[in-house]
């Protein structure tokens, strides 16, 4: 019996194995606000993180204001521009994120 | 001398003699892929293809010089995918006389900033193309989806649907999230 149920078990955990991965990878990137500083993590919702990705800082008359890129650690950090700005997240066409700056963590609204 | 008493096996003849249970899980083991035949062959036409562009089709949209069919890839709320929020699903085939045309398609909740933030991109050959729609925190129910699209020509043209013509399911899901907030 307690052979029978190994082998069961067994069956079952193949199958789990077998099951093919999510393969969709989603951008996302957030940003939060301390000491005037804002700091924002980005990657994709696989796991891989951001390393070389593009952060670009805009102004709303489109004006790139601070360009820049994320860090081995998934992380870039800049001062709080003046005024009103956007923060596109661009891994390219298609895979990017934009964050507006009242959608900030900690900057009120 | 006492006889032992043999208790008669009433299941002696049927199949599964003695132990009946083992007899009926197997039935059971037979009927549940039975049960799920219709919904597995509903999504292999989804995916392949054989069943349309989607679940939902929401007709010809004329994008600029282009035409499009569009549709709602499958009527379910938007899924949630982790630190990337919520994502629903949209499918959209070009007409013959644009896919040549078009070099790429995308699509946004709201009005683009410019062609850079144009939104998520649709993936796949012309005919039937299908893209991740993020659903961001703030979309507020009564928004419209901007389809951008960009010609080998370096033209770009936009198209808006309402959000609650588009898939009234992720309008009546952004209605209860609102509730919930």
């Amino acid at each position: 019996m307690k052979a029978k149920l190994k082998t069961a078990l067994m069956a079952v955990l193949a199958t789990l194995a077998m099951t093919a991965p999510a393969l969709a990878h989603y951008p996302f990137c957030t940003c939060a606000l301390r000491d005037g500083s804002i700091t924002c993590t980005g990657g994709f919702s696989d796991g891989t993180g951001a390393e070389g990705v593009k952060l670009d800082v805009i102004s709303y008359d489109e004006e790139v204001l601070i360009p820049g890129k994320f860090g081995a650690d998934s992380k870039v950090s800049f001062k709080r521009p003046d005024g009103e700005f956007y923060i596109l997240f661009d891994a390219g066409p298609g895979h990017v994120v934009e964050i507006d700056w009242h959608d900030i963590d900690g900057v009120e609204k | 001398m006492t006889e032992a008493r043999i208790k008669p096996n009433p299941h002696a003849g049927l199949p599964g003699g003695k132990r009946r249970w083992p007899f009926h899980l197997s039935i059971l083991l037979l009927l549940m892929p039975a049960l799920l035949v219709p919904n597995y062959f509903r999504q292999v036409a989804l995916f392949s293809g054989t069943g349309g562009l989607g679940e939902r089709k929401l007709g010809e949209i004329t994008i600029g010089p282009w035409k499009a069919q569009l549709a709602e890839f499958s009527v379910e709320e938007p899924l949630d995918q982790g630190l990337a929020g919520h994502i629903k699903s949209f499918a959209l085939g070009l007409e013959p006389e644009s896919a040549t045309h078009v070099k790429a398609s995308y699509m946004r909740v709201g009005k683009p900033r410019t062609l850079r933030a144009a939104g998520a991109i649709f993936y796949g050959p012309p005919y039937r193309q299908l893209v991740d729609l993020p659903i961001p925190q703030r979309t507020e129910p009564g928004e419209r989806l901007w389809l951008t699209m960009e010609g080998w020509d370096g033209s770009v043209h936009q198209a808006s649907i309402a959000l609650s013509e588009a898939s009234p399911v992720t309008e009546a899901w952004l209605a209860k999230q609102k509730g919930t907030r």
